[in-house]
């Protein structure tokens, strides 16, 4: 892992990154470095500490020890929406939406944020015409242009998490974390996400946690195994399945498939 | 168009307010004003806790500082200083704004109850602390002061204090109005659904949650400050719980979740205490009443109630419904008749003055009179006449709900269209 020390070509770089809860010890020195434009997962059993990894990248928590950098520069001890506005947006493993507000709503709220309206109390938002567009525009690529006038609250599961994947978009980061985007999901439901997903992250860097080892075979450049706190392994998709002692930890059964 | 009928009713209601008080009584004159006033401040109470969801319990601070501020400037201006009357408001707005930033920087920072709890000290605090400060708020008696004339209107009668406090209050409500539409009204609302997603935005949820809160105390503010002009005076009771409470209960019995909700219920609250509270003492224990089975019966309160038949307009079968409301106001009207009537007896049994005739009557129970009759305590018809009210009035209402529902149910749920969100025909109409 002697790549880390290079500050460059790195959309998302952790170093030596801890966290504790009191005593426990959930994040044991992470390393891991995503490469700008790559699509990277990251697996691991249940309790590895993926969505605690999430949450430390996205400011959720701050970190014990160690550091976080985006695109070179460190983001540790920045609130989430400092994050954000430098680069970085998240979903959430469970659908973390605005269930009372319109589906166009939803998305338009981050574009207002992109476009620096956040506080706009001078003009109505109707009449903002390219935040509209824009929301439009994203609300086509995740394919609700139907339901833009419904309350994201009646969305079918698999609507809501499509939802979710446009939000994520629509705050212009050019690194995206998605946690287990296709949990829950039909196998329909799950090639139809994969493929939402392959091109809205086109010409972006993708992490995502993920279990369906399918998904992460047709979709990720690169894979890193979480273990308890540790990152067992870092490869491609196929050197991962081979791994033994990934198989050993984590696999088992599953590599079957 | 349903907006276009809204601005219809909007400029009918305006017209009535305008051209119908001169007509009216001293007394209907300044219950006006005071119906203004409460609207006024339930709508700027409401963009907190119905649109934002923060539920503050301590509004009167800082409708009692709009109210104290104001009338410092109406001293001012007592000695000699150049501020033109109409425009006194402007003092409550500052001092809403500039507490409201300050009180609202702390207590944003926590959320649901904490936050609730927070918005109550900051009340306690004012009401416990300003009557110590003989300088700025008078003691316990207070300040007062007298308008002022300016261009020629001398401002000594209530019709003309109403006419200030109508323009006031309509410029208000037309900016909260317009405060919905605009980014930051957008944003309010998304804080109420879900604060944590906003921050994930790039939204800074704090900053935020203050600056509607300083908003609302701005306006709440605007409030007190027509309460200080109209009324010439203030004490510290301002800052009093029942105030802060007032408005909560207004806010969600007209309800919190339609724009003009908490203005419904300021009206009809404000209308209640004017003509209920000469008739009985108890008027305070009805009002309490009332909130308990909006709350139980209507949670989207008596807005929520209109909102749903006005939308329901054309689909509803109305034909099949009249004998089923009628018959349920029937029922309500017993029962109404019944706790009205027992809650009066039990008033007059227990009052002072009736304790003092069962001393004087030496063992027996005298009788009383009540609503014009004589009554016994000791005779069955007295208590057999509420029981069978009661017993008929909910024998009906209790029958009658399943067929009210059954008939809703058979026109198709309502809900599919209150669920579509508020400018969805708007959006589909941008999007062509």
């Amino acid at each position: 892992m002697s790549t880390l020390h290079s500050q460059t070509g790195f959309a998302l770089q952790l170093t030596d990154v801890t966290k504790s809860f009191g005593e426990i010890s959930v994040m044991k020195g992470v390393n891991l470095a995503i490469k700008a434009g790559e699509r990277h997962a990251v697996i691991g059993p249940n309790g590895a500490g993926k969505s605690t990894l999430f949450n430390l990248i996205s400011g959720m928590f701050p970190v014990t020890s160690g550091d976080i950098a985006l695109n070179g520069r460190s983001i540790v001890g920045l609130p989430p929406y400092q994050i954000n506005r430098s680069g970085l947006a998240r979903s959430f493993q469970i659908t973390n939406i605005f269930p009372r507000l319109s589906v166009f709503e939803n998305l338009r709220i981050g574009v207002l944020a992109r476009h620096n309206v956040r506080f706009g109390l001078f003009q109505p938002v109707s009449r903002m015409r390219r935040i509209n567009d824009e929301a439009r525009a994203i609300l086509a690529e995740v394919g609700l242009d139907a339901r833009a006038a419904d309350m994201a609250g009646d969305l079918t599961y698999s609507e809501q998490r499509a939802l979710e994947i446009g939000m994520t978009l629509t705050t212009g980061a050019d690194v995206i974390l998605l946690d287990e985007p296709t949990a829950g999901m039909s196998r329909e439901e799950t090639a139809q996400a994969v493929e939402l997903i392959r091109s809205v992250t086109e010409g972006k860097t993708l992490l995502m946690v993920e279990h369906d080892m399918s998904v992460v075979f047709s979709l990720c450049d690169r894979v890193s195994v979480l273990v308890y706190g540790n990152i067992l392994a870092t490869d491609t998709p196929k050197a991962i399945s081979e791994n033994r002692e990934v198989q050993e930890a984590y696999l088992g059964e599953e590599t079957a498939s | 168009m349903a907006s276009m009928r809204n601005l219809i009713l909007m400029a009918a209601v305006l017209a009535v307010l305008l051209i119908v008080p001169p007509f009216l009584g001293l007394g209907w004159q300044n219950a006006l004003v005071n119906i203004l006033i409460a609207s006024l401040f339930a709508l700027a109470f409401n963009l907190l806790s119905g649109q934002a969801g923060l539920l503050s319990f301590g509004h009167a601070a800082y409708f009692g500082m709009g109210a104290f501020a104001t009338l410092h400037l109406m001293l001012a201006v007592e000695d000699g200083l150049g501020f033109p009357t109409p425009l006194l408001p402007l003092a409550g707005a500052l001092a809403g704004l500039v507490v409201g930033l300050v009180a609202g920087y702390f207590s944003t920072m926590r959320s649901g109850v904490y936050f609730a709890l927070v918005t109550l000290a900051f009340a306690e605090l004012f009401h416990s602390l300003t009557p110590h400060l003989q300088g700025l708020f008078g003691g316990e008696s207070g300040i007062s002061s007298m308008r002022m004339p300016w261009q020629g209107i001398i401002f000594g009668s209530v019709l003309e204090v109403y006419y200030l406090t109508l323009g006031w209050v309509m410029l208000s409500i037309l900016v909260l109005w317009a405060y919905t539409r605009t980014p930051f009204g957008r944003l309010t609302l998304a804080i109420r659904d879900n604060e944590q997603r906003v921050r994930f935005l790039g939204y800074n949820a704090h900053t935020a949650k203050m600056v509607i809160f300083a908003i609302s105390a701005m306006f709440t503010g605007v409030a007190g400050a027509l309460q200080a002009i109209s009324n010439e005076t203030a004490n510290y009771a301002l800052f009093g719980s029942q105030i802060s409470a007032q408005v909560v209960l207004q806010t969600f019995v007209g309800g919190a979740t339609i724009f003009f909700g908490p203005v419904v219920g300021a009206v009809s609250f404000t209308l209640f205490a004017y003509l209920v509270s000469d008739l009985t003492r108890s008027w305070l224990f009805y009002q309490g009443l009332i909130f308990v089975l909006v709350m139980l019966y209507a949670p989207a309160g008596i807005g929520g109630v209109v909102q749903h038949h006005m939308r329901s307009l054309r689909r509803a079968d109305w034909t099949g419904l009249a004998k089923p409301y009628a018959l349920a106001a029937l029922g309500a009207l017993l029962v109404g008749s019944a706790v009205i009537y027992l809650t009066e007896t039990v008033a007059v049994l227990f009052g002072e003055e009736y304790s003092v005739n069962l001393r004087n009557a030496a063992g027996a129970y005298p009788g009383y009179h009540l609503f014009g009759l004589s009554w016994s305590p000791v005779s069955p018809l007295t208590w057999l006449v509420p029981l069978v009210l009661a017993g008929v009035g909910a024998v009906l209402l209790f029958k009658v709900r399943g067929t009210i529902a059954a008939k809703w149910e058979a026109m198709g749920r309502p809900e599919t269209e209150s669920t579509k969100a508020p400018d969805a025909a708007k959006l589909k109409g941008g999007a062509a």
